[in-house]
């Protein structure tokens, strides 16, 4: 059986109040994606930091491809790459110095892996790191976690302050990544981003891991705000019919011109009712993630779903 | 779109650098970033040393420099027995009050290498490769020690080549011990600043405690030698050991205590470290 990248046994840091990590215990295997969903404050930077051995845990144990994340963290951060949620780098080294300085400090010769991905995010690495926007700044250290191609890349919040397109350029790293058989786990409090490359997805809310799951079936049975405006007021009776139907519940608005309410599942037979009558708009959205946590994962904790 | 070798099974993060490489690299990193700040530091010391080397013939032999009207106790306190010659102006104008300035460097180096950056946020992205925390606190410590030492040096080799050209009488080993004998002395008070930047959350205290002490320490020197009474004070002080190499001759045995304990405080800085969590 094949070492799992990560392994923590009822890993505990607790500091401050209401702060820290509470009995995690999670498992991500070589090779997948696995994304840490959560709200911020919600304990995935101190999980992240906990296992870069940056703090020490309160109890429980954690493992990085076996090696424990207290005795052997200089052998581990070998083979690993760490963007952290929140950083700031030499202010008068250009991304080019840091870069070499980081392969420097790793043993590493070969940089044309750094050029390559700074041309595909459009990392600028030859300006001083002081003139750099939030997002360039962000894109630097993209670069300093993927260049010398480890392991296990490990992401706090990789996304933030990356434009769209970079976003999509850079999530396509994460995708080849996996195909070369580097294992990555990486936060985020953005759903869709983790639906988009994840094979598994832990969700940790509060210092606590309340489920793994499947991106898909989390996605699947997650609701929708949907929100119908109507060119003409419909009759009460009418509109009681969308009410009716499979998986709708939670009316938030009702009157002649307007319906909002919450479906989960298929929205198929929303949809096909909508189009019977004449609409001036069609909103369907994603609830927030505090919203999701309070409707499927409130009061239960310390789940782990076998992959 | 690059392409994918699929078929890469080898990574070039596990053929990473041990201890010895790390350490170099990390070195030359420190030594790029500390060289600016210290030689702006050696700039201002070998300035004013140089102006006041060169204005010496002019006041040589002048009532200016007749001390004798001074107070005894101040004459005993800043160890003005005769401002005649070179080495006790030196030593009053310079010497006897440089610790007290030069020290901030090291403690402003020391309590920015660790509290400091984990203010900025600098320390998780540098953290994040294999450098081993002991390395981090040695390297640190010997980048500052050995650009001071070079700083020392020059000031020292500069101060001897003004002396020469201005034909004042200073000998070259007095011209170089006097700069050298500072070291030790400041590094103790940075050697505090480094094992406070090690435990403390707030930079501030990582800067003020050794400056506090070390006005307490001076001040203490300066009572002792001022009443008989309080001398035994001078025993704590570490102004005591250092002296006067210019004019009482070079204190090794001040100067080999101090060194090695800011040596202690140094080694003292990494079990500190090592146990302490890295916030952002």
């Amino acid at each position: 059986m094949t070492t799992p990248a990560i392994q923590t046994h009822d890993l505990t840091k607790a500091y401050g109040a209401n702060r820290g990590i509470h009995h995690v215990n999670l498992t991500v295997n070589q090779g997948e994606i696995f994304g840490f969903l959560g709200p911020n404050g919600a304990g995935k930077s101190t999980t992240m930091r906990t296992l870069l051995g940056f703090m020490r845990p309160t109890s429980g144990s954690a493992t990085i491809f076996g090696k424990d994340i207290v005795t052997g963290s200089v052998e581990i951060r070998r083979d690993v790459g760490n963007l952290p949620g929140e950083f700031a780098l030499e202010d008068r080294m250009t991304g080019r110095e840091l870069v070499k300085l980081y392969a420097d400090l790793r043993g590493v010769t070969d940089l044309s892996h750094a050029e390559e991905i700074a041309d595909r995010i459009k990392a600028d690495l030859d300006r001083p790191t002081r003139r750099l926007s939030r997002g360039n700044k962000q894109k630097i250290g993209i670069v300093t976690a993927l260049f010398h191609q480890p392991q296990l890349i490990m992401l706090d919040e990789p996304t933030g302050g990356l434009d769209p397109l970079v976003q999509e350029a850079f999530l396509e790293l994460l995708r080849e990544a996996k195909q070369r058989g580097q294992t990555v786990f990486f936060s985020s409090h953005v759903l869709p981003e983790i639906e988009q490359v994840a094979d598994r997805v832990g969700i940790i809310r509060e210092g606590e891991l309340v489920a793994v799951e499947n991106p898909t079936e989390l996605t699947g049975r997650t609701f929708r705000h949907v929100k119908l405006s109507f060119a003409q007021p419909v009759p009460g009776e009418k509109l009681k019919q969308f009410l009716h139907l499979d998986g709708v519940d939670h009316v938030d608005t009702i009157d002649a011109q307007h319906l909002a309410f919450q479906a989960h599942g298929d929205m198929n037979p929303v949809i096909r009712l909508a189009g019977e009558f004449d609409l001036t708009s069609i909103d369907i959205e994603r609830p927030s993630l505090e919203e999701m946590f309070l409707r499927y994962y409130n009061g239960n904790t310390g789940k782990e779903v076998a992959a | 779109m690059t392409s994918i070798n699929t078929t890469a099974t080898t990574y070039p993060g596990i053929q990473s650098a041990r201890a010895p490489s790390t350490m170099l690299a990390f070195l030359r990193f420190l030594f790029s970033r500390y060289a600016r700040t210290i030689t702006f530091w050696g700039l201002g010391i070998s300035a004013y040393t140089l102006l006041l080397i060169a204005s010496f013939p002019a006041f040589e032999g002048t009532s200016a420099l007749d001390v004798s009207q001074y107070p005894e106790g101040m004459r005993e306190a800043f160890n003005l027995q005769s401002l005649d010659t070179i080495e006790p102006y030196l030593s009053s104008q310079v010497f006897s009050f440089l610790p007290l300035v030069l020290a901030f460097l090291p403690v402003t180096a020391f309590a920015s290498a660790i509290v400091g950056a984990e203010e900025r946020g600098s320390l998780d992205i540098l953290f994040g490769n294999p450098l081993p925390r002991p390395i981090f606190v040695i390297a640190t410590w010997l980048a500052v020690a050995l650009l001071m030492l070079v700083m020392l040096g020059i000031v020292g080799l500069l101060s001897y080549g003004a002396a020469v050209v201005m034909d004042v009488d200073l000998e070259l080993a007095k011209a170089m011990l006097a700069p050298l004998n500072l070291l030790p002395i400041t590094m103790l008070f940075g050697g505090i600043a480094l094992v406070l930047s090690a435990f403390v959350r707030q930079r501030a205290i990582a800067v003020g405690v050794p400056v506090g002490v070390m006005f307490l320490m001076y001040l203490l020197d300066i009572i002792g030698k001022i009443s008989e009474s309080f001398e035994p004070l001078r025993n704590i002080s570490a102004f005591k050991a250092y002296g006067d190499a210019l004019q009482d001759g070079m204190p090794w045995g001040g100067f080999i205590l101090l060194l090695a304990i800011a040596i202690g405080l140094a080694a003292l800085a990494i079990p500190v470290f090592q146990r302490r969590d890295i916030y952002t």
